[in-house]
């Protein structure tokens, strides 16, 4: 086959709609990941317009510009906006447009939940929008602490809205970190080692795996405050065995990894790029990965340095401080390795390396401050004053804007095909920078002489007018220097000039296709042999076009790629990814309608609609089967593989396990809650306890362990050519009766408004109901899969996936039952 | 995914080891506990033992992860990264833990 009829048969398969269409019912990453990367920029637009509003208001004391009122939606809305619709979705768009061409494979694991991610982005940002809109979005400042966001200081809708549209929101981070860890893991080109994974493989890797453990606390922190709001269940009130404290725990268990979150991915781009623009390889390829597992690990151990000003005990502070202050070594790790790169090859002043250097400066003064906040003594000074805003703007800035902008000049030409013409950038570049260093040393400076954050206006007296309005000007010449920026790239985009194929003569996969990049990416896959392939072998990109690696011949209209091992990247399994399909926007809109349904509170259409996204999750899994076996596929002369219904652990089932590895975390923050509130809360004990009930612990234990053991016996049943259904209806009945016991728990639960310990357990009992259900869903389908002929011998992929779930269900129903009961009978 | 259990897992049992901590001593300021044990407060004597047994079990982990067990790494990069990690878990629980024997504890 010649390399046109191949990309012509390739790109029939892999091409999404036609027109706007395609972007409702698109599965591929090459648009989900740019559409991600433009609404991510729409978000940094308007969080950046709402800095501009927050300068102009600061700019002069006694401004009449804004009132308070105003003025706390404007900064609540600027941290929202930036943090959890710009910073995050700029990493995923990245990952999600980026990976599987570094990896050298065609998409990620889970076309169809990228599409979900996406649509769940925009219709939860979308809701944050419409609240500024209409002049009621939230005001309580990005980290929402309650008292002031409880119900009785915060009456409106304001509040409601962040935390249903940021719950919301979430679902995408969780679903994109899924995604690229299974596809890190799992969907790499063959010969790709541990090893030999592009840097920022790993980055993403950390990252990804950080999202899982850091956002369910979070989302768990915001259900309980809307629930409480909502409903009345007192988990943050102090006089009804609540703690206010217990917010702030669950947020910053979020909010400082959260930090990184945002870091890691920038690091990676700067990581990637810097070799390329010294013209030779990083330096201490294995040092960076270790320092940055010991980064993502002690970001977790850090949260309460947040909290240094709300009266811990002295001990407790110390743990922090020391903690923090050890982040500096694994930073300083990677800070050395990017400048022994340097000093290791010959730098060259392109326009990305402007801005990696813009980076440099601005992240190593934002450490440096850092370090200063970490010291108890200086923070007690320092808390709640503008010093902490430009600290923390040192960090977000400089440590993601500017190696973004790097990012976006070095991968242009990828996503365009296109050479840049017009030299705006480089004007932009140092109007930002310029820009950037006045607005923020000025607010260092005016925060040391006392300027508090989040207030509206100051007195002339105060001293603080020449300082804030030199910010202000700053902030205008950023701004300016931003729209240059764009204006760039928009020229950039008219433009006719095509640019070479591989221009910055980089090593990594990403290079080695068309550019702009063809739906499939790569037309056949590589087989990896170093950490540069395309630097080793400049020819690679031909070859492949020529069909010359794995699954070079297209057939049955399949898109097909491959799964390896984790650690040799040997080739296993072969998938088939689904084709174009609007079920992703369906479920997210009717997603949507269920976030809602809460928020205005129409409540009858709450069940409805998690009815319907339980029937279209129904389907979404019911689309990926097989009826007939399919015998193993040749993916290269003299290798065959199975496909991924005849295996042990298919896509689905890495899913879920890191699915369950965030479920999990939430379950665990669910507990500590618990556990905080019962020790530390005042107004504990309760007026009632849990009516125990022995039988009701016996039997949901013995429920568990059964419905463990028959999904086994199920799987065992199937391997060897039995009949199933047996030992899949003892499970059905196992599952039902956990379901009986953790409803019987709910019952017994003593009136959750009136103290936080019937309100937390009536939590936890929900969970565990709510996870039995999903058990009783999953061992239905299994059982209509097998009366359908989905299974056989060798199509047995699932039943591993369902055994995963009622592992992970039977423990926790356990875990809950137990934990239920025997407050009761401690009491 | 062993190879990468075996890269992650003493920064995760310092991160355990660091909360649980944390918690203990939350509990023991919460409870009240006062009352001597061999002549040392008990809190500061359950404080310093936890902290001696954190410092023991990553002591564990770093033999373990040298001497490859209980499966070999696949490959020299892992062995390289798990050795580094392995270090981090124990300075890590030493320097972030040592408060237990300087500070007051409530
Ligand atoms: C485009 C240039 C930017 C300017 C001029 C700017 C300016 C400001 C100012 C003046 C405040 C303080 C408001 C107050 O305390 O009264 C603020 C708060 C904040 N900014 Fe920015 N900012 C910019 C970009 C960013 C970026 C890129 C991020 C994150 C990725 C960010 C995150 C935040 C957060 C989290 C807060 C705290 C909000 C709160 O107190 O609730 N900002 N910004
Ligand atoms: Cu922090």
């Amino acid at each position: 086959m010649r390399a046109l009829t191949r990309h012509r048969k390739l790109s029939a398969i892999w091409a999404s709609e036609e027109g706007f269409k395609g972007w409702f019912s698109t599965v591929n990453h090459n648009d989900l990941g740019r559409m991600f990367l433009m609404t991510a920029f729409l978000f940094f637009l308007v969080g950046g317009l709402l800095a501009m509003l927050i300068r102009a208001q600061l700019a002069t004391p006694h401004s009449a510009f804004a009132g308070p009122d105003i003025y706390n939606q404007i900064f609540t809305m600027h941290g929202t906006i930036m943090m959890f619709l710009f910073a995050i979705p700029t990493f995923e768009g990245l990952a999600i447009y980026l990976l599987p061409k570094m990896l050298g494979t065609r998409d990620l694991a889970f076309p169809r939940l990228t599409a979900y991610g996406y649509w769940c982005y925009v219709f939860g940002g979308a809701m944050l929008l419409v609240s500024m809109l209409l002049g009621i979005a939230p005001d309580g400042g990005w980290f929402m602490y309650p008292p002031l966001t409880g119900a009785l200081y915060s009456k409106g809708i304001n509040t409601d809205f962040w935390l249903i549209g940021i719950t919301f929101v979430e679902i995408s981070a969780i679903a994109a970190a899924v995604e690229i860890t299974v596809s890190i893991l799992k969907f790499r080109a063959p010969g790709m080692t541990l090893a030999r994974m592009p840097i920022f493989g790993w980055y993403a890797l950390i990252t990804s795996l950080m999202i899982l453990t850091g956002f369910p606390p979070l989302i768990l922190g915001s259900i309980l405050l809307e629930v409480e709001r909502a409903f009345g269940f007192p988990f943050f009130q102090a006089e009804l065995g609540g703690d206010s404290l217990l917010w702030q725990h669950l947020f910053w268990l979020f909010g400082h990894p959260e930090v990184y979150i945002i870091f890691l991915p920038a690091a990676g781009v700067v990581s990637t790029i810097l070799p390329v623009m010294c013209r030779t390889s990083l330096l201490g390829y294995g040092w960076i990965v270790a320092s940055m597992v010991a980064l993502a690990f002690l970001s977790f151990g850090l949260w309460v340095h947040h909290m240094f000003a709300t009266g811990i005990p002295h001990m407790g502070l110390a743990f922090f401080s020391a903690a923090s202050t050890l982040v500096a070594i694994p930073t300083s790790v990677q800070v050395f390795a990017w400048i022994g790169t340097m000093w290791k090859g010959r730098p060259e002043l392109h326009l990305p390396m402007l801005h990696i250097i813009g980076f440099f400066v601005t992240f190593i003064i934002g450490g440096l401050t850092g370090v200063m906040v970490a010291v108890v003594p200086f923070d007690w000074q320092a808390h709640d004053t503008a010093f902490v805003t430009a600290h923390l703007h040192y960090v977000l800035f400089g440590g993601f804007v500017f190696p973004m902008l790097a990012g976006i000049y070095y991968w242009l030409p990828h996503v365009s095909g296109r050479k840049r013409f017009f030299h705006l950038g480089e004007l932009g570049f140092w109007l930002i920078f310029i820009g950037f260093h006045v607005t923020f040393l000025a607010m260092h400076w005016v925060g040391l002489l006392g300027q508090r954050r989040r207030i509206s206006t100051y007195a002339p007296e105060d001293g603080w007018t020449q300082i804030n309005l030199i910010s202000s000007v700053g902030s205008f010449v950023l701004a300016i220097g931003i729209a240059i920026v764009m204006l760039d790239i928009i020229l950039h985009a008219l433009a006719q000039r095509k640019t070479r194929r591989n221009p910055w003569r980089a090593g990594t996969l990403e290079w080695a296709m068309l550019l702009p990049p063809p739906a499939y990416n790569f037309a056949s896959l590589p087989e990896v042999t170093g950490r540069a392939p395309l630097g080793d072998d400049p020819k690679l990109a031909n070859a492949l076009a020529r069909g010359e690696g794995y699954l070079g011949t297209p057939r049955n209209g399949w898109r097909e790629t491959l799964m390896v091992d984790v650690a040799s990247g040997r080739p296993e399994v072969l998938v088939l990814f689904p084709t174009n399909t609007q079920l992703p926007i369906a479920m997210s809109a009717v997603t949507g309608l269920f976030f809602l349904s809460l928020l205005i509170k129409v409540y009858w259409v709450t069940p409805l609609a998690l009815a319907g996204v339980a029937a279209l999750a129904w389907r979404w899994i019911w689309q990926g089967g097989r009826k007939n076996d399919l015998a193993p596929q040749t993916v290269r002369p003299g290798c065959d593989l199975p496909h991924s219904t005849a295996v042990d652990r298919a896509p689905g089932w890495w899913g879920s396990l890191f699915l369950l590895i965030a479920n999990g975390t939430f379950l665990g923050s669910l507990l500590f809650g618990f556990a905080f509130l019962w020790t530390i809360a005042p107004g504990w004990p309760p007026p009632a306890w849990v009516d125990a009930s022995a039988i009701e612990v016996g039997a949901g234990l013995l429920a568990a362990g059964t419905s463990a053991t028959a999904i086994r016996a199920a799987t065992r049943a199937n391997d060897a050519g039995r009949p199933v259904l047996p030992a899949l209806s003892i499970a059905l009945t196992a599952t039902l009766a956990m379901t009986f016991c953790c409803a019987a728990l709910l019952w017994r639960t003593p009136a959750p408004t009136e103290h936080a310990y019937g309100a937390t357990l009536f939590v936890l009992g929900s969970y565990g109901l709510f996870h039995t259900l999903l058990a009783v869903l999953m061992v239905v389908h299994l059982i209509t899969r097998v009366l359908l002929g989905y299974t056989s011998v060798a199509r047995r992929a699932e039943f591993p996936i369902i055994r995963l779930w009622l592992d992970y269900i039977a423990m926790i129903v356990a875990l809950i039952l137990l934990i239920g009961h025997m407050a009761g009978w401690f009491a | 995914m062993t190879d990468l259990l075996r890269i992650l897992i003493a920064p995760l049992v310092w991160l355990a080891a660091f909360i649980s901590v944390y918690a203990l001593h939350g509990l023991l300021c919460a409870l009240q506990m006062h009352g001597m044990v061999l002549g040392i407060p008990l809190e500061r004597l359950s404080l310093v033992t936890a902290y001696g047994l954190a410092i023991l079990m990553q002591i564990v982990l770093l033999l373990a992860v040298y001497r490859g067990w209980p499966l070999a790494p696949s490959s020299e990069f892992v062995r390289f990264v798990s050795r580094v990690t392995g270090w981090t878990g124990l300075m890590a629980t030493i320097w972030s833990l040592l408060p237990v024997m300087m500070t007051t504890s409530c």
